[in-house]
């Protein structure tokens, strides 16, 4: 086995999550190959299914349907996985060490309070912007490969985080949040629970309102007319000039999901500066 | 400053309040003024209540004085943080890690100053196994790890919040043996607080007596043992112009504990108090006036 000169604080850090740790790599694993097997094994038998119905009158296409289902559970999973972390930084990673008087023999071994947080910041950072990455890439890769299976678009909720970097900046506001929570309540199941519903209200909030993160379009006509598929409507209604409808059409998915990162990523940059203003407060 | 030299904990019109400003703010420790010189062994003693876990929490830089300064080994208690050992009431410590990773913790948040033999044998003493997680273990034996981490760190300054609470008597004994060991041996300053004085007794050279928040007696246990006569009499004896610490009478039976201010009547008989007995009186009556003699204070220097 070998060692690695990884210095004191990471280590420890590393050692006391360890659970953490590992649960968080079985779950990226886990998901990658959950998609993986999908993809591989069961998406051929689901294309042999519907090529079969087409030319049938009574056609099975279990294999079709399940695979459009757990690719839709895999895109919930990696989307709200963000929960999870808000309830393990504001439970687990600082409110527990704040109510037990951990943090307190943390610091008066040879570490800063200001180190002491760096390190317990940084290092699930990594972790959670490598593992989110990877989940990212997997489902983009998995969600394009048998569209014709799959009876989802781009607009839907979790799909729309799920196939971007927005994924990546939920976690690290989630980490951020419940950090911020604990340091403000210290106790560990208070502090699980606010930072559990802070996380699901932004993301209630920003979910609500993507549609107008990017200027819509709009199509007119006389006479009364339906959006193609792929298309993201927004408001439909009738005008002096006759019909309209504003849409999103999927070239805008990038703008918008950047649009939303960046907000995220500004929320969780705003109760890191926050937290670690508030530690000199808590001690020296 | 020049006379902070030597010194391991100053304490200068120190106060430390709780609660929120608008809500009747209590005062933890006010007005709290005293010098400790390096190498002695201090005992803490006081009502529950009293401020001694502020008063340590505030030298080992884990909360910010509310009012005045608390210096420790010559400089501010965040700077000192890597020298000074600090042991809290209620021990905490991880309780997911083993032994051994609670010492491995200690090694590597403690570059450079961690003594990894002295860790492994006080917790060896204890016949504690280095793979047990600190979860299962009883209190006695959080204890031992604890002290086993705060020593290996080999702190200039060691702060001990009860550390013997909740150790059997075979145990306090080994450990209170140990922790002088360590005194001696290394020069380290120890301050321990303690419900109970009698093992303090015979351990400890300097004695910090708290009450209601303020200092009340601070010295040299000799030097404050000196200074104070246990004596009784005939009830109408006048114990004018020495100062009472407390008196008692039974019958025409008077006793009392003074602190004389020059020769005492002859008609009274005197015995030196222990230090049991100095420590209860100042409990038992709190508003008997305290002493930090500042000639104590000098030849602690």
């Amino acid at each position: 086995m070998t060692t690695f000169a990884l210095p004191g604080l990471p280590r420890t850090v590393l050692r006391l999550h360890r659970t953490a740790l590992i649960v968080w790599g079985t779950f990226v694993a886990a998901v990658i190959g959950w998609l993986v097997w999908l993809n591989t094994v069961t998406a051929d038998r689901g294309e042999r299914e519907m090529a079969y119905c087409e030319h049938h009158e009574t056609c099975n296409i279990l294999t079709a349907l399940n695979y459009s289902e757990r690719t839709g559970y895999i895109g919930t999973l990696v989307c709200y996985s963000f929960l999870a972390v808000a309830a393990w930084a504001g439970a687990a990673l600082i409110g527990r060490e704040l109510e037990s008087g951990t943090a307190k023999l943390a610091w008066t071994q040879g570490v800063t309070p200001v180190r002491w947080l760096t390190a317990k910041l940084a290092l699930p950072a990594l972790l959670l912007t490598l593992g989110g990455t990877a989940l990212v890439l997997a489902f983009r890769w998995g969600w394009s490969a048998h569209r014709d299976l799959m009876g989802d678009d781009w607009t839907f909720a979790d799909v729309f985080v799920a196939r971007g970097p927005a994924t990546v900046a939920y976690g690290l506001c989630a980490l951020a949040v419940g950090t911020l929570t604990a340091l403000l309540i210290r106790r560990t199941l208070p502090a699980l629970g606010i930072s559990l519903a802070a996380m699901w209200l932004l993301n209630f909030v920003l979910e609500r309102h993507r549609g107008s993160f990017w200027p819509t379009l709009t199509r007119t006509s006389a006479t009364r007319f339906d959006l193609q598929n792929g298309l993201w409507q927004l408001t439909k209604g009738h005008g002096a000039d006759g019909y309209y409808v504003t849409y999103h059409p999927q070239s805008h998915f990038w703008p918008m999901h950047l649009v939303e990162t960046g907000i995220v990523l500004a929320v969780a940059a705003l109760a890191t500066l926050i937290a670690f203003r508030l530690l000199p407060r808590r001690t020296v | 400053m020049t006379d902070t030299a030597g010194l391991a904990l100053e304490a200068t019109a120190v106060g430390r309040r709780f609660g929120a400003r608008w809500k009747a703010p209590a005062w933890a420790l006010r007005d709290c003024t005293f010098k400790l010189a390096a190498g002695r062994v201090c005992a803490v003693v006081g009502p529950n209540g009293a401020g001694k876990s502020t008063l340590l929490a505030l030298a080992a830089g884990l909360l910010v004085p509310t009012e005045g300064t608390v210096t420790v080994l010559g400089t501010d208690p965040a700077s000192a943080r890597t020298r000074v050992g600090y042991v809290a009431q209620d021990k905490p410590l991880y309780p997911q890690l083993t032994v051994a990773e609670t010492l491995r913790m200690g090694a590597d948040l403690n570059p450079g100053r961690w003594d990894a033999a002295t860790g492994e044998r006080i917790v060896a003493d204890g016949g504690l196994d280095p793979a047990a997680r600190v979860r299962s273990l009883s209190g006695g034996q959080r204890t031992r790890v604890a002290l086993a981490l705060a020593l290996a760190k080999r702190p200039e300054l060691l702060l001990l919040d009860e550390p013997m609470a909740d150790l059997d008597p075979l145990a306090r004994h080994e450990l209170m043996g140990v922790l002088m060991a360590q005194a001696a041996q290394h020069g380290t300053t120890i301050v321990m607080s303690s419900h109970v004085v009698a093992e303090l007794e015979g351990s400890c050279d300097h004695l910090l007596l708290i009450g209601g928040g303020r200092v009340r007696l601070s010295g040299e246990i000799d030097d404050l043992l000196a200074a104070h006569v246990r004596v009784s009499g005939l009830a109408e004896t006048s114990l004018d112009p020495h100062t009472v610490v407390e008196a008692r009478t039974t019958g025409r039976q008077l006793t009392a504990l003074v602190r004389p201010s020059g020769p005492l009547p002859e008609s009274l008989r005197t015995s030196t108090p222990s230090l049991e007995e100095l420590v209860l009186s100042y409990l038992r009556n709190p508003q008997a006036p305290g002493t930090t003699p500042a000639e104590h204070e000098k030849a602690a220097i």
